[in-house]
């Protein structure tokens, strides 16, 4: 079977992948976030609360997380509708680095078989137990971030394939020529924000679960860029352009240690000089087109 | 109201090099109208220049500020040449990402050559403290005020009195365009991110000469202090940079002082949120931005 150092680190990829996506997905609808992090801190706390706290099933913590994160999407989304560019990347930012810094403060505690339990300020959150207390063993939770991870994948798929995954990219190109065209883009953007917000949520309450304690210096603004980096790395042009990047940067970089200590300097020099060859990332719009059509050819053939 | 006028003096000193900051990234932003997020790595790189020569030969003040100001710069052109110029001019995504792996570079690069958490940067005017009445405010403070000052009368006669600025305004306006007329539009680019990176050089050297010593975690600071405090005031607007960061400043210096320090930050992001969602274009860019919103409604 698989070593704990490889479980570790495709737990971690998994992880850092709903964030990847999120990130994605804003930037589909053609704006900058900064701030996916704060959707994967507000779930973490939220989904660790629910099961440690309140007895919750893990799957229920989970989904309870998740809608938490969507709902402060959807709370995010609406005052910044009129901000655009670089000025909603920087209002994602400061939103994200307030829920940071109210986290720091957030003190919540109950007593639970005779402990207390729960969000302690900057001291963080500790015993969200969940896994030890059902036994389940890292590599059972690989699958259970793969599932979700390939669930989630999957609908953004399916998504991108219907005409709302059009408008989508519509909004993303030109809100004008898509208003223009009768498509509601302030609607769609608020939508797709929700989503994103929900999407590092799963990713969040993954992760408290996953190291039972959570703190918020964690979710700084470094988690965000780079997921925001993946994104652009991996390519714009399909849900699987993301991925690839956390592949790229976790999987190949982090992990093999081949650079350590100088992984950034080549790591950055590396994506500096594919951002100049290929400014939407490695699977860019053309790139898609072509593997799917060489694709299309092969079935025809067959 | 005693407390509160001083913390105000605090703020306004804190503001200053806020302001230096904000200056240097409103020019980047205003020339190329793209974000570079390596900006306040560049400078750490350059202080950390200064430091090297002070450690090495105990070199004198002048000396270190030029070689600050010089690495500043250097590191700056190769962030220009590799983010910005090389990368086609509609992809301001990938200029941003570009910048941030660039910063990471620069951060472990220094971190490399430098090990430790701290180093000791000479100190100018470290103790001095000018008093008004009951009121004081350190005299490195106002050194950094005047000199916010005069890079701001310095910036405006470059941008609008000379034929340089002339240039710089044209490629900021439309790059085909200043190409046709006949500028050289990399040329102009490179010389105004150089400028940039010359300005916020020196406020790197007077931060760190407040400071008396310097960590490769200055690069962070100055990137999102100068990132806020250019947002609130408008990006690409010289005063707004200084409101912008004066009034950061005294915001913090008075959370800090009547709300405690975890919640100082708090309030600055908090001050940005609402700036941004009642004024989208930031205090002073508020009308390009209706002009722009307007040409829209016309199309």
């Amino acid at each position: 079977m698989l070593d704990d150092h490889l479980i570790g680190v495709l737990s971690n990829m998994g992880m850092i992948s709903f964030i990847a996506l999120s990130a994605y997905l804003v930037l589909v609808v053609g704006e900058i976030s900064f701030g996916q992090q704060a959707f994967f801190a507000i779930s973490a706390y939220a989904s660790g609360i629910a099961s440690a706290m309140w007895g919750w099933p893990f799957l229920g913590a989970v989904l309870w997380g998740a809608a938490i994160a969507g709902l402060a999407g959807l709370l995010l989304a609406i005052p910044t509708l009129r901000i655009r560019g670089l000025y909603f990347a920087i209002a994602t930012l400061a939103f994200a680095e307030m829920v940071r810094l109210a986290l720091e403060i957030f003190t919540y505690r109950v007593e639970v078989d005779g402990e207390l339990v729960g969000p302690d300020g900057s001291e963080g959150f500790r015993d969200i137990r969940y896994i030890y207390e059902a036994d389940i063993s890292a590599g059972a939770f690989l699958l259970v971030i793969l599932a979700l991870l390939a669930v989630t994948l999957g609908a953004i798929l399916w998504i991108e394939r219907t005409r709302l995954g059009a408008v989508m990219r519509m909004v993303g190109e030109d809100p004008v020529l898509a208003r223009l065209q009768g498509v509601n883009v302030n609607l769609t953007k608020i939508a797709t924000v929700a989503a994103a917000g929900l999407i590092a949520g799963i990713g969040g309450a993954l992760y408290a679960h996953l190291n039972t304690y959570v703190e918020p210096k964690i979710f700084n603004v470094m988690l965000g860029v780079h997921g925001l980096a993946y994104g652009l790395i991996g390519g714009l042009g399909t849900a699987f352009g993301p991925l690839l990047g956390v592949a790229l940067d976790i999987g190949v970089l982090e992990s093999t240690r081949a650079f350590s200590g100088y992984r950034m300097i080549v790591f950055g020099g590396l994506v500096a000089v594919l951002l100049i060859v290929r400014p939407r990332g490695l699977l860019d719009e053309a790139a898609v087109y072509r593997i799917r059509r060489f694709l299309l050819r092969k079935d025809a053939g067959d | 109201m005693a407390d509160f006028l001083q913390n105000c003096l605090d703020g306004i000193a804190t503001g200053a090099a806020y302001a230096l900051l904000a200056l240097g990234f409103t020019l980047i932003f205003g020339v190329l109208r793209r974000l570079n997020l390596s900006y306040g790595p560049s400078i750490m790189a350059g202080v950390f220049a200064g430091t090297a020569l002070y450690m090495a030969f105990d070199a004198g003040l002048a000396e270190i500020a030029v070689a600050t100001v010089i690495g500043a710069v250097v590191v700056g052109a190769y962030i220009e040449r590799l983010c910005f110029w090389a990368i086609r001019k509609d992809m301001a995504v990938a200029s941003m990402v570009s910048s941030f792996v660039i910063w990471m570079q620069i951060e472990e690069g220094v971190t490399l050559l430098f090990p430790d958490r701290t180093y000791a940067f000479p100190g100018i005017l470290a103790d001095a403290v000018v008093e008004f009445g009951p009121f004081f405010l350190r005299a490195s403070s106002l050194a950094m005020l005047a000199i916010a000052a005069l890079a701001v009368l310095g910036l405006l006669g470059l941008i609008y009195r000379t034929h340089f600025g002339l240039a710089v305004r044209a490629v900021s306006e439309n790059p085909q365009a200043a190409r046709v007329a006949g500028v050289n539009t990399g040329l102009v680019t490179l010389l105004a991110f150089a400028c940039a990176s010359a300005l916020g050089g020196l406020a790197g050297f007077l931060i760190a000469a407040g400071d008396q010593q310097i960590t490769p975690l200055f690069g962070l600071w100055a990137t999102f202090k100068g990132l806020i405090a250019m947002m609130l005031g408008g990006m690409g607007s010289i005063p707004g940079a200084v409101l912008g960061g004066l009034l950061l400043g005294v915001v913090e210096a008075n959370a800090l002082w009547y709300l405690g320090v975890e919640t100082r930050d708090l309030v600055a992001y908090m001050l940005l949120f609402a700036v941004l969602t009642f004024r989208p274009g930031g205090l002073m860019g508020q009308a390009a931005l209706m002009a722009r919103r307007a040409a829209e409604s016309r199309v």
